[in-house]
C-alpha cells in the first residue's frame, strides 16, 4: 500500500546522464544588446516544474530584465505565453532572479529581454528540458497522511454502518437488536467494499507512477566494439519520448529521434575518451556517421586501458544529449590525430595537486589556470579563465581557433558521475544556440582568437574535479589537465548566484 | 430555522449504545418545519465548490499558472470551510449540548452524534483538506499534473461529492422528518443539489467526454456509469415528475452559461508551450443533450411506478443510451463543423496547450474503431446503465425513507 510506502525519504535519480552527465545547470555568458550578462538556469527536477533562473548583469545600466520560456523551434515558438519580470536583489542591483515555468519535454529557451539605460536586448538561453526523477514521500508527511487516511478510511466504514443501524429510525427511536445487526453486517460489507477501493486506488497510484517513470530521461544507448583498427559506436533507442499511441502521436509534440542529428561546431559527435580510472589520459575524437545511429572512428595511436567514452550528440531541433559507455582499449601504433583531435596524458588524479595552477604541455608551452583567491564552491556560477603562454612566458602569436571556438574544456569528476563539455560561451550545445538565435545550426562562431579563455560553469556537486581545457595555436591542439575540490558551501550567497544543495 | 425546545425523557435502550438526548418525535417534526440555515449553508458550500471546479479549469486552459490563492481555489476552499462551520458546528452542537433540537435525530458514529449528512460532509471536508498537503507533494514527486483524473485530485473531488451527498442525506432526512403537507422548498433544493451532482460528475467524465471522443466508445461507457444514479435518485426522492428533465436541463444551462459568460472575461497564458492563442477564458465544451433522454426517462417513470425496480433500471437503460446515442451523435458531428465554432456552441475556443495535430485541433473525431466493437460496447454501456439505475433507484428510495 502506497500510504504504507511512504517512509524512504530518499530522493530516487532514475538516471544521471542527460546533456553532460549528471550537470543539469544551464550557464551561459552572452550579449542582450549591448548588456553583458551572466545566465544560470537551473531546471526543475520534474517536469512539469520550475526552473530558478539567476542572471547576472556584467554591464551596468539594467533596469528590468523579462524572461520567458519558448520551444526553440516548432509548433511551440510561435506563441509566447505572458513574460515574467526578474527580480532585482535588494543588494546588489546586477544581479536578478526569476522563475521559469518548464510544461513538457523537449529543447526550450529562456528568452531574455533586457531594457535599461542603453536601449533594449534580447538573449535566448537554450534549455533542455526533461524529468530526471521522482521523489519519494518524506517520513513526516508519509506519516500523517497515513494517520489521516487511515481516519477517513475508519470514518467511512463507521458511516456505512451507522446509515444502515440508525438512519431510517424515527426520532427518538432505539435501534433494535434487529438493526444493530444490520448496522453489523453493513459495516463489515462497507469495509470489504472501502478496502477494496482502497487497494485499487494503490494500484492506480502505481500505474500512474510507472507513466511518470516512462517520462523520465534515457539518453540513447551507446554500445562501443573494436573492428580491428575502428572503433564502432552503435546508438540504440532505449524507449523514451516515443510516440506510439494515436494519442501520443496526436499530443506528443516532442519526441526523440536518431536520424535527425545536426553538426555542432562542425561534428556530429564529439567523443571523449578518458583512461580509467585515474583520468590520467584523455582524447577529444570525432566519429563519423556511416548510417543514422551507427558512427566509425578509425583509432590514432592510443595508450592501453579501460576508457569511459563521453559521445555529445545534437538532435535537429538543439535537443543536446551525451552518450556513455566504456570499453577496454588495447596499446596499438594507428594513424596520427587528425585536425581536430586531441590528446593528453598526466599523471592520475589520485597523485595530483588540487591547488596547481599551471600545466606543462609536452612542446613546453604552458596553460596557467587564472583561479583567484575566492573559494571553489559547488552549486556556485562562476568563470574558469586559462591562458596559454609560450615556453618564455609571452602569449603565442599564433592562435587559432579551434573548432570554431578559442576554447574547449571538460569538467569531470573523479568519482564518474559528472561530465560536461563546455564552450566559451557556456555549458549550452552551439548548434542549439544558433537555432534559438535564428541562426544556421552549424554555423561557425567568429570570434577573436585570444590566448586567454573563460568558461562559465559552476560544479554541481562537492568532490574532486580533473579539467581538460584545449585550445589551439598553429596546428597544434593543446591540452591541459587541472585539478580542483569543490567544497561544500556553508552560506548562501548570492553574489554570483547559487542554490543550496 | 432551528427552534428550541425542553428537553424530553430519555428512552430505554441497548447497553452497548452510546448515551444521547432523544427528544419526542413531534418535537423533532416542528423543528424541521422550515429548511435550516446549515443547510443553506452547506448548498452553498456546494455551490461555491462546482463554481470554482469548473472556474478552476478554465483557469488552467486559459492562464495555466496558478496559485493555492487563485479566486478558483478560493471558491473550491470556501466548500471546506463553509462544510466546517456548518457540520462541524452539527457534530459539536448535538454532541454536546444538551440543549440540540437534532438529538433524537442523529446517528452515532466515534462516540460523536447528528445526522447522518453532517457526518458525511465533514468526512468531506476533511478529504478536502488531505488533498491539498497529498497534491503538493504529488507536484514534488511527480510534476505539476496538467489533468484532473490524478489521486489527490480524485481525493479533492471525493470529498466535495461528500459534501455534497451529506447535504443530499441532510436534506432528505429534514423534509422526512417535516410533519408538512408541502415540502416543494425542499423538493427544489433536492432537484438543485442533484443538478449540482450531474454538474460535478460531468468534470470527473470530462476527460472522457471531450469533443473528439463523442464518436468513441469511451463517451457512452462514461455517461452509463453516473448520470443514471443522480437523474434516478433525484426522481425517487422528490417524486417530481419530470426530476431528470429538470436536473439534466440545469446541467445544460449551467454549461451554456459558462460557454456565454467565461469568454467575457480577458485571460491569456503565463505557461509555455502556448500552441494556440488565447485572449479570453477558455468555457468548456458544450453540455452532452442529456435532456433528450431524460424526458423520455421521466415520461416512462411516471408510467412504471408498479414495476420491479429491476425491470424499470433495463427499460431505463435502453432509452438512456439509444436516445443518447441517437441524438449526440449527429449533434456531435454538427459540433465538428466550422457552423458550431461560435459564441454560443463555443467549438472555436482552443485550450492554450492544445497540440495543432490534436484531434480538437483539427476538429476531427478520434477514430471510432470498428462498428462491431462500437455496438458491442453499446451493450456494455446499457448493462452497466442498468446498474446504475437500480442503484440510483434504490438509492433515492432509501433516502426518502431516511429520518436522521
Amino acid at each position: 500500500m502506497k500510504f504504507l510506502r511512504f517512509a524512504v525519504p530518499l530522493l530516487c535519480l532514475a538516471s544521471q546522464a542527460h546533456a553532460h552527465v549528471g550537470s543539469p545547470d544551464v550557464f551561459l555568458q552572452g550579449k542582450a544588446g549591448p548588456y553583458q550578462l551572466f545566465v544560470t538556469v537551473r531546471p526543475p527536477l520534474t517536469i512539469p516544474g520550475v526552473a530558478e533562473l539567476e542572471v547576472r548583469c556584467e554591464s551596468p545600466g539594467v533596469r528590468e530584465i523579462r524572461a520567458v520560456p519558448l520551444a526553440i523551434m516548432g509548433a511551440g515558438s510561435k506563441y509566447a505565453p505572458i513574460p515574467d519580470a526578474l527580480k532585482v536583489s535588494p543588494t546588489d542591483p546586477q544581479f536578478f532572479t526569476g522563475a521559469l515555468w518548464m510544461m513538457t519535454a523537449g529543447s526550450w529557451q529562456a528568452r531574455l529581454t533586457v531594457t535599461g539605460s542603453q536601449g533594449d536586448g534580447t538573449l535566448s538561453v537554450p534549455v533542455p528540458s526533461f524529468a530526471r526523477a521522482s521523489k519519494k514521500m518524506q517520513w513526516g508527511l508519509g506519516v500523517i497522511l497515513s494517520a489521516i487516511g487511515l481516519f477517513l478510511v475508519s470514518g467511512l466504514i463507521a458511516i456505512i454502518g451507522a446509515a444502515s443501524r440508525e438512519a431510517k429510525l424515527d426520532p427518538g427511536q432505539t435501534p433494535s437488536e434487529s438493526n444493530l445487526r444490520s448496522g453489523r453486517k453493513a459495516t463489515i460489507i462497507g469495509a470489504v467494499l472501502v478496502i477494496a477501493i482502497v487497494v485499487a486506488c494503490n494500484y492506480w497510484w502505481g500505474y500512474e507512477e510507472n507513466d511518470y517513470n516512462q517520462r523520465i530521461y534515457k539518453p540513447l544507448h551507446m554500445a562501443a566494439t573494436l573492428n580491428g583498427t575502428d572503433l564502432s559506436l552503435q546508438l540504440s533507442e532505449p524507449g523514451w519520448m516515443q510516440a506510439r499511441t494515436i494519442q501520443q502521436i496526436a499530443f506528443r509534440v516532442f519526441t526523440r529521434k536518431m536520424d535527425d542529428l545536426v553538426l555542432d561546431h562542425g561534428h556530429l559527435m564529439h567523443l571523449y575518451a578518458l583512461r580509467q580510472p585515474g583520468l590520467d589520459v584523455v582524447y577529444h575524437l570525432h566519429p563519423e556517421q556511416r548510417e543514422n545511429g551507427s558512427f566509425v572512428l578509425p583509432l590514432p595511436s592510443m595508450v592501453a586501458g579501460q576508457y569511459k567514452l563521453y559521445a555529445d550528440i545534437v538532435h535537429a531541433d538543439g535537443f543536446p544529449e551525451t552518450l556513455v559507455t566504456e570499453i577496454y582499449l588495447p596499446a596499438r601504433s594507428a594513424r596520427p590525430l587528425s585536425a581536430d583531435d586531441a590528446s593528453a596524458s598526466t599523471e592520475p588524479w589520485q597523485k595530483a595537486s588540487t591547488t596547481n595552477n599551471a600545466f606543462t604541455l609536452p612542446d613546453g608551452y604552458k596553460m596557467e589556470w587564472l583561479r583567484g583567491d575566492k573559494p571553489l564552491l559547488a552549486g556556485q556560477a562562476m568563470s574558469f579563465t586559462f591562458r596559454l603562454t609560450k615556453p618564455d612566458g609571452t602569449a603565442p602569436g599564433d592562435m587559432a581557433l579551434y573548432m570554431g571556438m578559442v576554447g574547449h574544456a571538460a569538467f569531470v569528476k573523479t568519482d564518474g558521475t559528472v561530465f560536461a563539455h563546455i564552450h566559451p560561451n557556456g555549458s549550452i550545445s552551439m548548434a542549439a544556440l544558433m537555432l534559438a538565435e535564428g541562426m544556421p545550426a552549424d554555423m561557425q562562431m567568429d570570434e577573436a582568437v585570444r590566448s586567454t579563455v573563460s568558461f562559465p560553469y559552476g560544479f554541481p556537486t562537492p568532490g574532486q574535479y580533473r579539467i581538460f581545457v584545449q585550445m589551439k595555436h598553429g596546428n597544434t591542439v593543446e591540452t591541459g589537465v587541472f585539478d580542483a575540490i569543490a567544497a561544500l558551501p556553508n552560506s548562501l550567497d548570492t553574489s554570483v548566484g547559487r542554490r543550496p544543495l | 430555522m432551528v427552534l428550541r425546545t425542553p428537553m424530553a425523557t430519555i428512552p430505554a435502550r441497548p447497553s452497548n449504545f452510546p448515551s444521547s438526548v432523544p427528544q419526542s418525535r413531534a418535537q423533532a417534526a416542528e423543528e424541521t418545519a422550515a429548511i435550516p440555515w446549515y443547510i443553506w449553508c452547506a448548498t452553498m458550500a456546494v455551490t461555491s465548490a462546482t463554481v470554482g471546479g469548473y472556474w478552476d479549469i478554465s483557469w488552467h486552459e486559459s492562464i495555466g499558472r496558478d496559485t493555492f490563492w487563485t479566486p478558483a481555489h478560493m471558491a473550491i476552499q470556501l466548500c471546506g470551510v463553509l462544510a466546517g462551520i456548518a457540520f462541524g458546528y452539527l457534530i459539536l452542537h448535538t454532541t454536546f449540548s444538551k440543549q440540540s433540537p437534532l438529538a433524537a435525530a442523529s446517528v452515532h458514529i466515534f462516540g460523536f452524534r447528528a445526522p447522518m449528512g453532517a457526518f458525511i460532509a465533514s468526512w468531506g471536508g476533511i478529504a478536502m483538506l488531505t488533498s491539498a498537503p497529498f497534491d503538493n507533494w504529488w507536484h514534488d514527486a511527480y510534476g505539476i499534473d496538467v489533468k484532473i483524473v490524478s489521486p489527490p485530485h480524485i481525493l479533492l473531488i471525493s470529498g466535495v461529492y461528500a459534501v455534497v451527498i451529506g447535504t443530499l442525506v441532510l436534506l432528505a432526512g429534514h423534509m422526512n422528518r417535516s410533519q408538512s403537507k408541502s415540502h416543494v422548498a425542499e423538493q427544489r433544493l433536492i432537484l438543485y443539489i442533484n443538478g449540482i451532482m450531474l454538474v460535478q460528475m460531468m468534470i470527473l467524465l470530462m476527460e472522457a467526454t471531450n469533443l473528439p471522443y463523442l464518436h468513441s466508445i469511451r463517451t457512452y461507457l462514461a455517461i452509463a456509469a453516473l448520470p443514471p444514479i443522480v437523474l434516478a435518485l433525484s426522481s425517487r426522492l422528490t417524486g417530481f415528475r419530470f426530476a431528470a428533465t429538470s436536473v439534466s436541463a440545469f446541467y445544460m444551462l449551467f454549461r451554456l452559461g459558462l460557454i456565454l459568460v467565461l469568454p467575457l472575461f480577458p485571460a491569456e497564458p503565463k505557461l509555455g508551450p502556448v500552441y494556440q492563442q488565447v485572449t479570453h477564458f477558455i468555457p468548456p465544451d458544450f453540455p452532452l443533450l442529456f435532456i433528450v433522454p431524460a424526458i423520455a426517462l421521466d415520461l416512462l417513470w411516471q408510467r412504471t411506478k408498479t414495476w420491479n425496480s429491476w425491470k424499470i433500471a433495463a427499460v431505463s437503460s435502453f432509452i438512456w443510451i439509444t436516445l443518447f446515442t441517437a441524438v449526440e451523435w449527429p449533434f456531435a458531428s454538427f459540433l465538428m463543423s466550422s457552423a458550431s465554432r461560435n459564441w454560443f456552441f463555443g467549438t472555436n475556443y482552443l485550450y492554450y496547450a492544445l497540440p495543432p495535430a490534436s484531434f480538437l485541433a483539427r476538429h476531427v473525431f478520434y477514430p471510432t474503431g470498428p462498428a462491431a466493437i462500437f455496438f458491442l460496447g453499446l451493450l456494455g454501456a446499457m448493462l452497466i446503465a442498468t446498474i446504475t439505475f437500480r442503484w440510483g433507484l434504490t438509492r433515492g428510495e432509501w433516502l426518502g425513507k431516511i429520518k436522521r
